[in-house]
């Protein structure tokens, strides 16, 4: 059953997955080699003097597009489900309806945690060509911050698609923008390390919202 | 599940609240505040406020008296020698205009600069460069547990035989790795360079300085007793100083190039005060901020010693209190109320 349900996601996302890694790839791509000449040109020295001296991890251009992708693939899985009422019948399958829409919700995490690791790690090993492992930590650790936006507009997008009445989903909407506004609120390097794991805990959390909509969703509220 | 989603948002939203609602309304019943731009004289030794006055400024004393810009002779010294107006002694000594800018001097310091997560990679500079002006640094270090470690930032390899040799003077003068304060200023805007000022985990005030490609390490036993917090190398024109040092009990204190070590009584916070120094050949008037109020000291030049300090309290102005994740006074994301 989670084969078949995992395959049904699949056939959901995988053009827009492609999507994601085609723009995330390409957004790499454009940073490396914009960060190569500058390297040839100027030599690596530039990169480590802006890494100390100024508030830049030099990739800020990847900075929205895990919270974006985290919107987009939420849209993606229950877009569908919803306006073709086929929500309906996927909880009626015989699964417990918390563990059917938590696996659906868990494809939707891995594929996103997926996408933000093998961005970190080709991050990571190109930038230790020319850095040390401290700034190519500072650098990683500043874009944790980034991918838990991803994850968050993930989960509350799901929320805001499942939830039956549109004016709680306005209210969720706003609330996500308020949200998001937060995990932006800094650009200097590492600001959030400190709070980043009670962040990644209310992030977590904010699971129970889709699980909440469901409940409601098979209740029939209006 | 539904109740616990209900709870979420509703706690959610109460924090939306707190943290928007509050920011808008500071926001726009926000008004202007300034506070003179104040600084000991050598003339009258008293503090003089500056003020605005029929589109001219003006210099007021603590007792209401008004002067104009000879009351600060050395701040305005090369104003007063385009109208001819310098005066040829100060305190009973000769003065001269060069004298006068080779020997002042500002310095701030921001408690947003102190309160964040600096890397532990510091820009190394050659400070007597072949072509004698300061050249871009090609060397770096990266400070680690057990060492300092001297990298070639052009091709991100390890110097090891500098390294070692470097980790090997520093252990003979009594420095026990890891660095636990590290300051240095490795730009080229600037007179010279005295390379870093750093603690060890003993918190023992050293200097290392790279000269014609090789990193001298000094050790300044004065400071030993100390305990200190923060750091800030000054590389002023007149070399007068080394470094600007804060104690563990929250003083002041100044490093000379000789090593000499002179504590002051001026009471000093960096995590939580913004600091500016104006220095000249005579007084260092350094002030201290919060947002609560600030507070100037008068420091004689040389000895150090306190001659006159002026407090000013800020006018409490409504601010509606609420939940804010940034702060004037740290550069971290984190909520406080």
């Amino acid at each position: 059953m989670f084969k078949a349900i995992i395959y049904k996601e699949w056939l959901k996302t995988r053009w827009l997955i492609a999507g994601i890694a085609a723009v995330g790839a390409g957004m790499l791509f454009y940073s490396f080699l914009n960060l190569a000449k500058v390297v040839e040109f100027r030599g690596a020295e530039i990169l480590w003097s802006t890494l100390i001296a100024k508030d830049t991890v030099l990739l800020e251009l990847f900075r929205y597009v895990p919270a974006a992708a985290g919107v987009l693939l939420a849209l993606a899985q229950f877009l569908p489900e919803v306006q073709m009422k086929r929500l309906k019948l996927t909880l009626h399958l015989p699964v417990k309806e918390s563990v059917m829409t938590g696996c659906i919700t868990c494809y939707g995490l891995v594929v996103l945690t997926a996408f933000c690791a093998i961005h970190a790690l080709v991050c990571a090993v190109l930038l230790g060509r020319w850095i040390p492992a401290e700034l190519v930590s500072r650098i990683t650790s500043t874009m944790l911050v980034w991918y838990l936006a991803g994850w968050a507009a993930y989960l509350w997008t799901c929320a805001i698609c499942i939830e039956p009445t549109w004016r709680l989903r306005i209210v969720l909407a706003a609330l996500l923008a308020a949200l998001m506004g937060l995990f932006f609120l800094s650009p200097v390097p590492e600001a959030y390390n400190g709070f980043l794991p009670w962040l990644a805990l209310y992030t977590l959390a904010s699971a129970m919202l889709i699980f909440g909509g469901i409940e409601r969703f098979k209740e029939g509220v209006q | 599940m539904k109740r616990i989603s209900a709870i979420f948002i509703t706690l959610t939203a109460a924090a939306v609240v707190l943290t928007v609602g509050p920011k808008l309304y500071n926001l726009i019943s926000a008004k202007p505040e300034s506070t003179p731009f104040t600084l000991y004289s050598c003339v009258i030794h008293d503090f003089t406020a500056l003020y605005q006055e029929d589109h001219d400024y003006k210099f007021m004393d603590r007792c209401g008296n008004v002067y104009g810009d000879e009351v600060q002779p050395l701040f305005y010294a090369s104003i007063l020698a385009s109208r001819g107006m310098l005066p040829d002694s100060l305190e009973g000594r000769k003065v001269s205009l060069e004298e006068i800018e080779r020997n002042n001097l500002f310095i701030t310091m921001d408690p947003r600069d102190v309160n964040k997560v600096i890397p532990p990679v510091y820009l190394l500079m050659e400070s007597i460069p072949e072509r004698l002006e300061l050249q871009d640094p090609e060397e770096a270090f990266v400070s680690r547990k057990d060492g300092l470690y001297i990298y070639n930032m052009g091709d991100n390899t390890l110097q090891e035989e500098k390294t070692e040799r470097l980790n090997a003077d520093l252990r003979a003068l009594g420095f026990t790795f890891p660095a636990r304060c590290i300051e240095g200023n490795p730009t080229d805007r600037k007179d010279h360079d005295e390379g870093y000022l750093l603690t060890d985990s003993e918190d023992k005030l050293f200097r290392i300085k790279q000269t014609g490609g090789v990193i001298r390490a000094d050790y300044y036993p004065q400071a030993d007793s100390l305990h200190l917090k923060n750091l800030k190398i000054t590389e002023f024109e007149n070399h007068a100083t080394l470094g600007f040092l804060v104690t563990g009990d929250g003083h002041l204190a100044i490093l000379k190039e000789n090593g000499d070590v002179t504590v002051t009584d001026v009471p000093m916070c960096p995590e939580k005060e913004s600091i500016l120094i104006i220095g000249d050949m005579f007084y260092y008037t350094v002030e201290t901020s919060t947002p609560e109020g600030e507070n100037y000291f008068a420091l004689k030049t040389g000895t150090f010693e306190l001659v006159d300090t002026l407090s000013r309290t800020y006018e409490k102005s409504f601010s509606m209190p609420g939940i804010s994740f940034t702060s004037p006074l740290h550069s971290y994301v984190k909520p406080h109320f």
